[in-house]
C-alpha cells in the first residue's frame, strides 16, 4: 500500500498531508516552496529501510514518536519509512525478530538508517546490556557500521545521557564515542522531539544527504539557536522581572524563569518554536524552566536543576560558586588584615627612626 | 644643618603614560564588570511591575561594552610589556637563572611571610608582586575570553563563536560560567592584597608608592 491510499484509510486528507509538508519545511528552515518537493520526496517509492536500535534507555524517545492520539501525518511517515526493526512496537519477537533484521541488514547493507536509542555500557564487557545474547557494543558495532549514516536519539545515545551521569556504572558510551568514523546526527534531548527526527529523515529523502550541523553533531535546522534567544519570555529576561518563588505574583504572570534555574540561556533546542505534542506546548510556557536536556553533559552539568550554576563536586555538602568566592575574598581580607595589625606593631616608631637615621645620614 | 626630609632622594619617571592609564581603565572596569556581572548571574533588583523598563537588557549591555573596554585596555598593556620602558616591560621579570634575582626574590618572600625585615628597595615591581600581576592576567585573559565566549553563544553561525565556541567541546558552557563567575571572587581577593601591600610599601619605603600611580613618578632610596 502507497502512502496515498494509507492516509485514505486513516483519515488523513491529502490537504493535511501538504500542510504537514510546509511545516517539515519550516522546520527544516527551507522555502516554502519546497513543500511540493517534500510530498514528492516521501511519496516516491525509494524510501530506506529503518534499524531501530534500543540500548540503556527507558524507551522515552519511542514514547515521543508514538505519542499522537490521532494517526498524524508525521507518524504515517515514520510508518511509511519501512521500519524493518523495532523492538517496542514490532509484532514480532524473539528468534522472528531478530531474523527480521537480519533480512534488512543481509538485504540492505550499506543502504538502511539505523536509528539508535540509550546509551551503550561497556563496562563488565558490555553484560549490563544484552539483546539475544549479544552486547550492545556488538551489535551497535555490526549494524551501526554497515548502515548508510546512523541517527542518535534522545541524549543517551548522543552523549551517554542519564547512564553516562556521575559515577557512570556501566561505563555507559555514546554512539559516535563508538563509532567515531561513522555519520552520525545526534538528535539530543530528552525524549527527541519527533518533528526533528522527521525533519531529519526528509532532508535526507530530499537531498540525500544528512543536514547541515554544528560542532557537537545536532543538526542546525533543530540546534542552531538557544532557547533563551527564542522564548516567549525573554522580554521579562531583558525587563528584569523574574519568578522569585513557585506560584507568586511573578509566575502567575507568565514571568521569566531565570532565578528558578532556568537552563535556556545554557542549552540549544528548537522547543520554543516547535513546541511538543504538536506544537501544544514546551516547559517554560508551562510554567516550569528549561533542563538543560540536549546539552552534552546532562545530567551532570545543568544540576541542581532549580539553581543557575552547577555545585562543585567533592566537597559533599552543597558548595556553590557564591560560598567559596565569598569565602576567598573573606579569607584575603582576614589575611591581610592581620598581616596588617602584625606589620604596624612590628614598624612601631618607625618615623622615628627612619628620621634619626636621615638625621645620622647627613652628620657624617 | 639639615632639615627634616624622607628618606626618598631622587624621584624616578617609573609608570609611563599608558601603564598609568590602562591601570585606572582597568580599575573602574573591574568595578563595572563585577557589579553587572554579579547582576546577570543574580538580578537582586525587585522586579518592576511596568514593562515599559529594560533592566537586565541595559545591565547585560554595559557589561558586555565595558568588557569591550576593558579587553582594549589588555591588549594596550601588553602591547606595552614590549615596548615599554624597562619597569613596564618583560625585562624586569625576575630570572630564576641569576643569583641577585633569586635572593631579592626569597627577601621578598620572608618580608611578607613575617620572617624578614629589610628587603632591596625595588622602584618597579617586586619580583613577589611581579608573579601575582602574572597570575593575575592569566585570569583577566582567562576572564575576557570565556566571556566573549558565552556571549558569543547568542549566534553560533557568527565570527565571535568561531574564534571563541572551540572551548564548549572541552568544558561544557555551564562550568565556563560558573569559571567566569568565580573568577570575579578571585580578582575581588587579589583587590584586597593589591590595595593592603601598596598602602604597607607605602609606609615602610617613603617612596611615594601609592602617588606613584597617579603622578608616574618614584623615589629612589639614597645609597
Amino acid at each position: 500500500m502507497g502512502i496515498a491510499e494509507k492516509m485514505k484509510c486513516l483519515g488523513v486528507s491529502r490537504r493535511d498531508f501538504l500542510k504537514y509538508c510546509t511545516a517539515v519545511s519550516g522546520t527544516l528552515a527551507l522555502s516554502p516552496a519546497f513543500a511540493p518537493k517534500i510530498a514528492e520526496a516521501i511519496e516516491s517509492d525509494t524510501r530506506p529501510p529503518v534499524i531501530w536500535l534500543e540500548f540503556q534507555d527507558c524507551a522515552g524517545d519511542t514514547e515521543s514518536l508514538l505519542r499522537a492520539s490521532a494517526p498524524t501525518a508525521a507518524q504515517l511517515i515514520l510508518d511509511h519509512l519501512s521500519v524493518d526493526y523495532h523492538e517496542t512496537i514490532m509484532s514480532a519477537a524473539g528468534h522472528q525478530a531478530e531474523s527480521a533484521k537480519e533480512n534488512t541488514f543481509e538485504k540492505y547493507k550499506g543502504k538502511y538508517i539505523c536509528v539508535v536509542e540509550g546509551s551503550i555500557p561497556t563496562g563488565a564487557d558490555g553484560a549490563y546490556c544484552t539483546v539475544g545474547g549479544r552486547s550492545a557494543e556488538d551489535i551497535l558495532k555490526e549494524v551501526g557500521g554497515n548502515a548508510a549514516f546512523i541517527i542518535a536519539v534522545g541524549t543517551c545515545a548522543t552523549y551517554g545521557g542519564l547512564p553516562a551521569a556521575y559515577p557512570n556504572p556501566t561505563d555507559a558510551k555514546s554512539v559516535k564515542e563508538l563509532l567515531p568514523n561513522k555519520t552520525v546526527i545526534n538528535l539530543p534531548g530528552c525524549p527527541v522531539n519527533v518533528e526533528n527526527l522527521t525533519g531529519t529523515i526528509v532532508h535526507y529523502l530530499l537531498f540525500g544527504a544528512p543536514p547541515a550541523m554544528d560542532k557537537f553533531l545536532r543538526p542546525k535546522f533543530a540546534y542552531g539557536k538557544r532557547i533563551h534567544d527564542n522564548c516567549e519570555r525573554r522580554a521579562h529576561f531583558d525587563a528584569g522581572q523574574y519568578v522569585e518563588a513557585w506560584g507568586d505574583y511573578g509566575h502567575k504572570q507568565g514571568w521569566c524563569l531565570y532565578k528558578m534555574g532556568c537552563k535556556g540561556p545554557e542549552t540549544f533546542h528548537n522547543c520554543p518554536t516547535i513546541r511538543w505534542n504538536e506544537g501544544l506546548s514546551w516547559p517554560v510556557q508551562a510554567g516550569h524552566g528549561c533542563a538543560g536536556c540536549s546539552e552534552p553533559g546532562f545530567w551532570d552539568t545543568m544540576t541542581p536543576l532549580y539553581k543557575r550554576l552547577p555545585n562543585v563536586p567533592g566537597f559533599g555538602v552543597e558548595a556553590t560558586a557564591t560560598k567559596i568566592g565569598a569565602a576567598v575574598v573573606g579569607i584575603s581580607a582576614v589575611v591581610f588584615g592581620a598581616h596588617g595589625i602584625i606589620s604596624a606593631i612590628r614598624n612601631r616608631g618607625l618615623v622615628k627612626k627612619v628620621e634619626s637615621s636621615e638625621f645620622e645620614d647627613d652628620d657624617k | 644643618m639639615s632639615t627634616k626630609e624622607c628618606a626618598a632622594k631622587r624621584f624616578i619617571y617609573v609608570w609611563e603614560g599608558p601603564v598609568r592609564i590602562t591601570h585606572w581603565i582597568n580599575f573602574f572596569c573591574i568595578i563595572i564588570l563585577s557589579f553587572t556581572g554579579y547582576y546577570i548571574h543574580n538580578p537582586f533588583l525587585s522586579g518592576p511591575i511596568s514593562t515599559d523598563v529594560y533592566v537586565m537588557g541595559t545591565i547585560r549591555y554595559v557589561h558586555y561594552l565595558t568588557g569591550i573596554v576593558f579587553a582594549m585596555s589588555l591588549i594596550i598593556r601588553f602591547f606595552w610589556l614590549f615596548v615599554g620602558n624597562y619597569y613596564s616591560s618583560w625585562h624586569s621579570f625576575i630570572n630564576p637563572l641569576n643569583k641577585n634575582d633569586r635572593s631579592t626574590f626569597w627577601a621578598y618572600l620572608k618580608y611578607y611571610t613575617l620572617l624578614g625585615r629589610k628587603v632591596p628597595h625595588t622602584l618597579g615591581h617586586n619580583p613577589l608582586a611581579l608573579l601575582a600581576y602574572i597570575a593575575l592576567f592569566t585570569l583577566f585573559i582567562l576572564q575576557v575570553f570565556t566571556g566573549f565566549a558565552l556571549w558569543s553563544q547568542a549566534n553560533p553561525n557568527g565570527l565571535m563563536y568561531s574564534l571563541t565556541g572551540w572551548i564548549f567541546p572541552l568544558i561544557s558552557n555551564q562550568w565556563i560560567r560558573f569559571f567566569h563567575y568565580l573568577v570575579m571572587f578571585l580578582i575581588g581577593g587579589f583587590v584586597i592584597n593589591h590595595i593592603y601591600s601598596a598602602v604597607l610599601f607605602d609606609f615602610k619605603t617613603q617612596s611615594g608608592e601609592i602617588s606613584s600611580i597617579f603622578s608616574g613618578w618614584k623615589a629612589k632610596k639614597r645609597d
